[in-house]
């Protein structure tokens, strides 16, 4: 239990400090509305050209939700990667590492104190905007299945941000990794446009890789919820937070034991 | 002539240092590119579907993007300060540019080179390079834009950022400002209607850092290379003005700060 409190505890002490400047939070949050302006603009114009109120099972409805809920897991995204990595450059991990926590669920609860409010300011104020554009949310069922399926999206992204931020014990500079994780969950996340409007074989590749459950799952999991595609959206998370998380134990490991600290 | 003489000098400084750690130079440089490549396909997979948004298609996109890369890459080569003057000002750093005898807001502005810009700017060009045939002015056209559109670029984020001198910490707003520039910089201009576009020639002006350098690379039309030298010269002393009026109510508290 003891082991559970202190986890807590550090979540807590983060979420905290995260609402010490609600300006700079809500400063922050307001990014969402002008990313929804603009997709309804883009989303409007495409569906009038083509002349259909459904495209691929979508409609400008369900696009507009998708794509708040999609905006709202990116933009909560807590910057744990460049936290990690200058952890290691400065050497002040070695100060975090003689602490009685373990490093990796220290940065778990830390991170995620810092993306609770984040999410759900974006999920606000992203909401207001589109319930003014395009009408009221979808359904209970749809915002309890996200919420589920929220969890292992980021437990999925905390996985790969500190295997990033970990690099940085072979290379100089981490953040191109970073670029490229991101535009990887733009693309084959279904982050700015949702799978459903992409050809088969890039949909298959997709779904064959983890950024698809990170994003599109508890994005259609919003606006189409079923027990189905919860069942399948859930199973592939567990399959990837197992396979990404035991490369993160081993690359954990191996980064600390070639660890050198100079000075103090 | 003096001020370009100190410019090519504290480039040259900037050049020297970030070389210093070429592999994590060229690490951010590749980085980018790949970065602005797999960003990009985003539009391919997009337009591949929707084949184009009222009038404008995937090659209108390949040159709005060129522009615009190369623009923001320019920027943050040249004068990489400009992205975070506001926490230069707050911070108090401004002591050391104004206690050299040379002008404080290009010294401050063009103090650091932000070494992913070559990226930027090199995939700019090879964007503009798969949006047609070659062309020699065509291609002169799209370095022109490039210069005024980084002009553009550049103005918008010392405005934004000399707001430090009234608000304090602006960091959270610039960076809305900035991601709101972009955003709407790369997006088709033929989605929006006439209030929105009276939005992006004015309080967001990124018409003028994307879609307005492309119509005139596209159209080699004098009167759209008037209009976009017009608000580049508009917003450049317009930024210029609002910083000097805020650094007469700079104050700081005299904080020891050191500038490498």
């Amino acid at each position: 239990m003891n082991f559970i409190k202190k986890y807590w505890a550090i979540f807590q002490i983060t979420l905290i400090n995260s609402l010490a400047y609600p300006g700079e939070l809500i400063g922050r949050s307001l990014m969402i509305v002008p990313f929804m302006w603009i997709f309804y603009q883009l989303w409007k114009v495409t569906f009038a050209a083509a002349g259909a109120d459904t495209l691929n099972g979508m409609t400008l409805y369900s696009t507009m939700w998708y794509l708040m809920m999609a905006e709202t897991i990116e933009l909560s995204r807590p910057r744990l990667a460049n936290v990690i990595s200058d952890n290691v450059k400065d050497g002040s991990i070695a100060y975090i590492l003689n602490k009685p926590y373990n490093f990796l669920l220290y940065q778990f609860s830390s991170s995620m104190g810092e993306t609770v409010f984040r999410a759900l300011m974006n999920a606000v104020f992203g909401g207001i905007v589109v319930w003014w554009l395009v009408g009221a949310p979808p359904a209970a069922t749809g915002w309890a299945f996200a919420l589920v399926a929220l969890l292992g999206t980021w437990i999925m992204n905390f996985c790969i941000a500190c295997l990033i931020g970990l690099s940085a014990f072979l290379v100089e500079e981490v953040s191109p990794f970073l670029w490229i994780y991101q535009k990887f969950v733009f693309i084959l996340g279904g982050f700015l446009i949702p799978l459903d409007f992409y050809p088969h074989w890039l949909q298959a590749i997709a779904k064959a890789l983890p950024f698809a459950y990170m994003i599109y799952g508890p994005s259609k999991l919003f606006v189409a919820p079923s027990v189905d595609l919860l069942a399948n959206i859930l199973s592939m998370q567990f399959v990837w937070i197992a396979v990404l998380g035991s490369i993160l134990v081993l690359s954990y490991r191996r980064g600390v034991a070639y660890l050198t600290v100079n000075g103090g | 002539m003096n001020h370009l003489k100190f410019l090519l000098a504290i480039w040259k400084a900037n050049l020297q240092s970030v070389m210093e750690y070429r592999v994590s130079f060229l690490t951010q440089v590749v980085g980018m590119m790949l970065n602005n490549f797999i960003y990009f396909a985003i539009w391919i997979v997009f337009f591949d579907r929707f084949k184009d948004v009222r009038g404008w298609g995937i090659n209108d996109m390949y040159v709005t993007f060129g522009v615009l890369a190369s623009a923001f890459g320019l920027v943050s080569l040249l004068f990489g300060n400009a992205f975070t003057l506001g926490d230069i000002i707050n911070n108090g750093r401004l002591d050391y540019y104004l206690s050299l005898p040379r002008p404080v807001l290009l010294h401050a502005v063009s103090s650091r080179m932000i070494s992913s810009g070559m990226g930027d700017f090199t995939y700019g060009f090879l964007s503009y390079a798969v949006s047609g045939p070659f062309t020699w002015d065509g291609l002169l056209r799209f370095v022109l834009a490039i210069l005024l559109a980084a002009v553009v670029f550049a103005a918008f984020l010392i405005l934004v950022n000399s707001l430090a001198f009234w608000m304090g910490i602006v960091s959270s707003f610039a960076n809305l400002m900035l991601n709101a520039m972009i955003t709407f910089g790369i997006y088709p201009i033929t989605l929006f209607d006439n209030y929105a576009k009276l939005i992006l020639f004015t309080v967001i002006p990124a018409a003028l850092m994307g879609a307005v350098p492309a119509e005139y690379i596209r159209s080699a039309s004098w009167q759209i290379l008037a209009q976009l030298l017009l608000g580049a010269a508009i917003l450049l002393g317009l930024a210029v003005t609002v910083f000097r009026s805020g650094l007469k109510r700079y104050e700081s508290g005299s904080a020891i700060q050191v500038e490498v």
